[in-house]
This record gives structure tokens, C-alpha cells and sequence, in this order.
């Protein structure tokens, strides 16, 4: 029978080259030299900028201890290919987000890859804190509904791996927001992971046959607790919503403290 | 760690995404002409490791912020065909990282 034979991709000899610059030779020890070869290729092809682009913006094709000396060579290439590097920022962001949108287990390698990355590119200070902040709440709001019979299609009960990308992303730089309004902006957030979380946990679906995984209650117990020794965690959604509930209250009256507004009836949110 | 006072400017960034894979940059400034006045404009072709998920997106840095609401009012949800007549219905946001690069001639790497 005349079985379609297997196709292997054939590139052109310049591709394979950028692929093993990124994928074999790129090591913490290597860095500053696949740094130097890399401003050798001939930037001004749009299709050897582009391939490049695209080819580090595919960072899962790197062994995921190296992801950090992607960072740092878009960092030392950004001065002389400030396009690329802003398209690539951008093509990790996008990859964040169609991985929530196609939801398909097969590329959850990729997605913790993807989360890791946007997390050293921040630690080489391609990305500003902005742009981690709403990638955090991205996690744990996009098409979440906190009600326990409103359909979650893209998040459903049983999905715990938005906790695992906010951990894995909280891992790799939440230590460095530990001072001024960063680290206000990080302890609100935690507020808000904190009740994602338990609402999370306390779906029925977990029951004493089933119980809620205990890979992924302690990782989110490491992580929470490596980045804030001291914080009391919350025990039950009731508390962690209480928390939220405060911390809404506090900035209304902080807002209106500052805010020239009139008594109205709509709450602001 | 040090960081630079971060810029809350308006955002001007916004994307069109879950463009037809098929879909080149000429057609799609045909289909949204007249283009309103921007900055920047940049078109990146589907992923084709995303398989049958592979999309397009453009990148439109608006030089109004006036012509955003009426850009978002006009494209959000639009559907875009492809060459068999598949339907994309669109999104536009803003981006998530605003930047946009300098239009400066840059410096050139000296290697």
C-alpha cells in the first residue's frame, strides 16, 4: 500500500543554523557568543529578522532550564533589533493568551514554557511590571465565572493549570515586587489568587474518593509561601472572598477619599 | 531592583486578532480602509504550530485615541472570510505591551 511518507522538514541551511544557534548551542555559558553570532546573521532580510523572531518566541524548543538565556539574548539584542524584540514580546503574550482560548492539554508544556519566559523577559527588563500584573489577572479571570453553576468552558472545574501558570510565573520573578507599589500591586493580587484558588478547591467535583490534587496544593503553598513568609492563608473560599471583600471596600473609600465624587447608587468596581 | 517610573499613558497599541490564516497584510488594510491615521502597523502570519488553531494578527499603533472607539466600534466581532469562505469573527483590544518602535533612524550594529 502506498503509505504517505513521513515529511521531514527541509530548511535552507541559514534556518538550520539559527535553530542550532537557539535550540543546541544556547546555554547559560554560551550566551555572550550565540549573542555575537546572532548580530552576525544579515538583519536587514525581513525573512531572516522574522524566522529569528519567530524561532525565539518558540521558546519551548529550548531545554526549559535555559529559557532565561533566551531573555538575555533578546535583551542584548534589543538595542540593535528594538522590532524584533517588541515582536516578540508581543508573540509570547498572544501565545499566553490562544493557550487559554485552545485549552488543549497537548500544549500545556508549551504554555508553562510560554509563562516562564514572559517571567525572565521581565527579569532582563524587556517587559514592565504592567504587563505581569495583567497577565497574572488574565490567569485568573479570563472566562472565569466564580459561581459554581456557571459554565467555565475554557476553565473548567477540573482544570487546575491556570493555578499552575500563576505559580510557575510567580516563581520565576514575583520576588523582585517586594518593595513600593509593586509590592502593594502583588499583595492585592494574592488576595485574588488566593480566593481563585479556593474556588478552585471547593468545587464538588472533589470529593473523599476524588480529593483535590496534592501536587498542585503544594505547589501553590510554596510558592505563597516563598514569596511571602508571613502571610496567613486563607482556609475556606468564605475567607479568601472575605479578604477580597475588605480589600475592595478599603480602595472604594480611598477613591472616594481622593475623588471628588457625589453619593451615587452604583458601586464602582 | 530599580524600576523606572512606569508610564501610565493612554494606551494607542491595539491588535486585531484570530485573523484568517490565508489572509495577507494587503488585504486585510483593503478590508479595513480607510486605515485611520497611525503611528505603526505591523501584520504576523499564523503560527502553523498551532495547527488547526493557527490564526493572524495586526498590530495598529493609532495616532488619535479618538479613532480606537470608533476602530473597536467598527472591527470588534467583524467577521473576516477566507479564501474558502470560512468565517473569523475578529478581536480588537488593546495590546498588552504597548510599546512601538522608535521610528528613528536606529543605530546601526556596528557587530
Amino acid at each position: 500500500p502506498d503509505l504517505p511518507q513521513m515529511v521531514r522538514a527541509e530548511r535552507p541551511a541559514w534556518q538550520e543554523y539559527i535553530r542550532k544557534l537557539l535550540y543546541k548551542d544556547l546555554s547559560k555559558t554560551t550566551t555572550e557568543k550565540v549573542l555575537r553570532q546572532a548580530r552576525k546573521l544579515n538583519w536587514d532580510d525581513p525573512e531572516v529578522s522574522s524566522y529569528m523572531t519567530k524561532c525565539i518566541i518558540h521558546v519551548w524548543n529550548m531545554r526549559y532550564n535555559n529559557i532565561h538565556c533566551a531573555a538575555n539574548l533578546l535583551a542584548g539584542l534589543a538595542p540593535y533589533h528594538e522590532e524584533v524584540a517588541i515582536h516578540v514580546v508581543d508573540g509570547v503574550l498572544e501565545d499566553i493568551r490562544i493557550g487559554m482560548e485552545i485549552n488543549h492539554p497537548k500544549f500545556n508544556q508549551r504554555r508553562v514554557s510560554m509563562v516562564k519566559f514572559l517571567g525572565e523577559l521581565y527579569n532582563y527588563r524587556m517587559v514592565e511590571s504592567a504587563v505581569i500584573f495583567k497577565t497574572l489577572y488574565t490567569f485568573i479571570t479570563f472566562a472565569v465565572f466564580l459561581e459554581a453553576n456557571a459554565p467555565n468552558i475554557l476553565d473548567q472545574p477540573e482544570h487546575l493549570f491556570r493555578v499552575r501558570l500563576v505559580c510557575v510565573l510567580l516563581d520565576v520573578c514575583g520576588q523582585y515586587f517586594d518593595r513600593g507599589s509593586s509590592k502593594k500591586k502583588m499583595d492585592c493580587f494574592l488576595v485574588y489568587f488566593q480566593r481563585y484558588y479556593w474556588f478552585k478547591r471547593q468545587a464538588s467535583i472533589w470529593t473523599e474518593e476524588r480529593p483535590f490534587p496534592m501536587d498542585i496544593e503544594y505547589l501553590y503553598r510554596d510558592t505563597l509561601e516563598s514569596l511571602r513568609p508571613k502571610l496567613q492563608l486563607c482556609t475556606s473560599f468564605e475567607e479568601a472572598q472575605k479578604a477580597v471583600d475588605e480589600l475592595e471596600k478599603e480602595i472604594r473609600e480611598k477613591l472616594a477619599s481622593i475623588l471628588p465624587i457625589q453619593d451615587t447608587d452604583e458601586q464602582t468596581e | 531592583r530599580r524600576e523606572k517610573r512606569e508610564k501610565e499613558n493612554a494606551p494607542t497599541k491595539v491588535v486585531v486578532r484570530r485573523l484568517p490564516p490565508s489572509l495577507s497584510p494587503e488585504e486585510f488594510l483593503e478590508q479595513i480602509a480607510p486605515v485611520p491615521e497611525h503611528t505603526d502597523f505591523y501584520f504576523c502570519r499564523p503560527d502553523m504550530s498551532l495547527g488547526s488553531n493557527a490564526v493572524s494578527r495586526a498590530y495598529i499603533n493609532f495616532a488619535k485615541f479618538e479613532d480606537i472607539c470608533l476602530f473597536r466600534e467598527k472591527f470588534d466581532g467583524y467577521v473576516f472570510l477566507d479564501s474558502k469562505g470560512n468565517e473569523y469573527p475578529v478581536v480588537v483590544e488593546f495590546a498588552p505591551y504597548q510599546k512601538c518602535a522608535k521610528k528613528k533612524a536606529k543605530k546601526p550594529d556596528p557587530k
